[in-house]
């Protein structure tokens, strides 16, 4: 075959690899790149360009017998470049970390020998003599017909069993348990190993063994991850259920008492009504109206509509975050106003660290208003057109020095602080598709965090 | 003449405002006119499919036998008047106005329950609008426009210290005296869009030219009013030169 036969072959074994990458990643990340037409054009551009490069290499390396190297070391260290080729082209697409770029390539890397394994029971270890042509027919039959087959067989599967979003919670952990990225890193060479053990040439070709094998190291994978994962979640759910729970029936106890007291001003204050009305004076009874529906706004409302908004929030660790920040401001007498004007479900970045940095902007916030006469601090969350917006303002007392803000170690506090809006920057930074804003307006000092999320 | 549509459900509420809004109109002598008045917002968004005009809208928030909310209707009058000025009247007194006035940039909100404070509210209106309507006219103020996901926002070009690009591709970093954002774009197009008043002294800085304070050869830095400091690249170095020789701005060694 001449060289150029063997780059276009490889180019259409390239593509469909590249269209299945992209399919996956799609499933596993749980999204669809989206981010407008000149976007997608480089994408697709990156795409052709990826297998071409990789098509035209690979063919230099099969005319070079780099394959055919002892112990396939020369397979392994081609692995391992395409590994990282498509960790970039996902990098490209998704705008995500190359911690999670890398971390899907191999799950996919994985996935995906599972089809090609699976595709390879058809050629049962026959080799093809491509000069011929049936034999060259059933080559691309076996490559354009059963392997694009198998790997859809394999997607489909991926996709119906809800694996992307076991994936997706084991992605968000900060820390990933080392042996499963041991496992994962070091596919390329076990199974390049398996490979040797199990195809020996000289013996029985158990070849359904090695997918069978990698079945159940998927398996191992997630039922380990789902079920730790599992069980952290029901321990926290449990817990912020707690502190809601105490919480909840401390304000209902406030809500109580503030009405006890409203319920015997109340009859003293109808009394003088009834003698008002009795009198014809109907100016003085819609004052008093008036006065009462206010007294019971600001006794009891604010309450009742600060656990309204609350309602809104449907992420158990905010929730969490945000039922202890309101009860501390609460026992600080700084006045705390909350607006979720629609149901918020979850946002894109990782729980943890929306956590960090929203007490982190509270905190700043409530730090700059305590002590301080009409201490008050206004949160909203907002989630519509496809974007988050948290926003965290407070009246301001004194400057911003907006030259050091967000440098490391500034601080209007003293020694000892200043690591809040540093660290701040520092979980925004590993973010592609986080906005931060900070202005002062109208002599309000305003933090927003703007999260992208399709 | 400005015009001004109420949206109101409740026939009672929406007449009063009508009247309240005409006679305060003929009383301040104010610019200003009721140009509709109705319970549907598809009858008011129709009458906003022709050439628009910067107008005042009364809007109630929750509009019974409509699909619509106020919001929604709010978010509609944005996308045809991006001048206008809304107003919401309700009854309830804990709407969640921060958010209106940050997605929709409301002006205000009215609580519709006592007559009185309705009233007073109204008037309010119409005095802020009447008053920025001719702060508006009498300003000359240049603005930087930028989207961020899903708001537009309007930066005084003369408040803008820099922009720099950060980490990421076509993030840029946005430096005023007041205000730090980041947004997506690129550094290039910003340049050809605000030249003179900006020059690129370096790959990733876009320098507003008069803060300029002075000029670091030594450490190759730009010192800005604020005491900022920011890189120039030596490429840059002889048109930053030129552009400062000619205003007048010390060397430091």
């Amino acid at each position: 075959m001449s060289f150029l036969q063997i780059v276009s072959a490889n180019s259409l074994s390239m593509a469909i690899s590249a269209l299945f990458l992209l399919w996956m990643s799609g499933i596993l990340l749980g999204r669809i790149p989206n981010r407008g037409r000149k976007h997608t054009i480089t994408c697709i551009l990156s795409g052709l360009l990826w297998a071409v490069l990789l098509a035209v290499l690979a063919a230099v390396c099969y005319r070079t017998g780099f394959w055919r190297l002892p112990y396939g070391i020369g397979r392994i260290i081609w692995q391992y470049f395409v590994l990282v080729c498509m960790a970039l082209l996902l990098g490209l697409v998704y705008r995500v970390s190359l911690r999670d770029c890398g971390l899907s390539v191999m799950m996919i890397e994985l996935l995906g020998s599972y089809g090609d394994l699976l595709s390879e029971l058809y050629l049962y270890g026959r080799l093809f003599d491509l000069r011929v042509p049936a034999e060259l027919r059933e080559y691309l039959f076996w490559m354009l017909g059963i392997r694009p087959g198998c790997l859809l067989l394999c997607g489909l599967v991926i996709k119906k069993s809800g694996v992307g979003r076991i994936y997706r919670q084991w992605l968000g952990q900060e820390k990933i348990h080392r042996g499963i990225l041991l496992l994962l890193g070091l596919y390329p060479v076990y199974g390049e190993a398996l490979d040797h053990v199990i195809n020996d040439p000289g013996k029985n070709r158990a070849y359904f063994l090695l997918p069978l094998m990698m079945l159940l190291v998927i398996h191992m994978i997630f039922v380990y991850v789902g079920r730790d994962w599992q069980q952290k979640q029901y321990i926290l759910a449990q817990e912020t259920s707690l502190r809601q729970q105490a919480i909840y029936i401390e304000n209902m106890e406030q809500i109580q008492a503030e009405i006890r007291r409203f319920r015997h001003d109340f009859r003293n204050m109808t009394a003088g009504m009834y003698l008002q009305a009795r009198e014809g004076d109907l100016d003085a009874v819609r004052s008093f109206i008036q006065e009462m529906t206010e007294d019971f706004d600001r006794q009891a409302g604010d309450q009742i509509r600060l656990m309204n908004q609350l309602a809104n929030v449907h992420m158990t660790e905010l929730k969490g975050l945000l039922l202890e920040k309101l009860a501390r401001m609460q026992k600080e007498a700084i006045h705390c106003e909350l607006e979720v004007l629609h149901p918020f479900e979850g946002t894109r970045i990782r729980s943890t660290d929306l956590c960090r940095c929203l007490g982190i902007l509270i905190d700043n916030a409530a730090d700059e208003v305590r002590g301080k006469k009409d201490a008050r601090i206004h949160l909203m969350i907002s989630s519509q057109d496809g974007c988050t917006t948290f926003r965290v303002k407070n009246p301001l007392y004194g400057e911003v020095d907006f030259q050091n803000l967000g440098r490391a170690g500034y601080t209007t506090k003293g020694e000892g602080h200043g690591i809040g809006l540093e660290s701040y920057r520092k979980i925004l930074g590993r973010y592609g598709f986080v906005f931060p804003f900070t202005a002062v307006q109208d002599g309000c000092f305003v933090q927003e965090l703007k999260i992208q999320e399709v | 003449m400005l015009p001004i549509y109420i949206c109101e459900d409740e026939e009672k509420i929406r007449d009063a405002e009508r009247v309240w809004l005409e006679k305060q109109i003929l009383i301040e002598g104010l610019d200003m006119e009721i140009a509709l008045c109705t319970e549907s917002p598809k009858e008011l968004l129709e009458h906003l499919s022709g050439e628009i005009r910067q107008g005042i809208y009364f809007l109630d928030v929750e509009l019974k036998g409509s699909s619509m909310d106020g919001f929604r209707l709010g978010q509609e009058i944005r996308r045809r008047d991006a001048r206008g000025f809304l107003i919401y009247v309700t009854a309830f007194q804990d709407l969640a106005f921060e958010t209106f006035r940050y997605h929709l940039e409301a002006l205000d909100y009215i609580c519709k329950k006592d007559p009185e404070k309705m009233y007073g509210g109204l008037s309010r209106c119409l005095r802020v609008i009447a008053e920025r309507v001719s702060r508006e006219q009498g300003e000359q103020q240049e603005y930087f426009t930028v989207r961020t996901l899903d708001v537009m926002r309007h930066i005084p070009l003369k408040e803008i210290l820099y922009f720099a690009t950060a980490g990421r591709t076509h993030r840029i970093e946005l430096h005023a005296r007041q205000e730090r954002l980041d947004f997506i774009g690129s550094i290039q197009e910003l340049e050809e869009k605000l030249a003179p008043q900006f020059i690129r002294i370096h790959r990733s800085y876009l320098v507003r030219a008069d803060q300029i304070d002075r000029v670091n050869l030594k450490t190759r830095e730009v010192v800005l009013k604020n005491g900022e400091q920011c890189p120039f690249s030596r490429n840059m170095r002889q048109r930053l030169l030129n552009c400062v020789n000619g205003s007048g701005l010390p060397f430091g060694q």
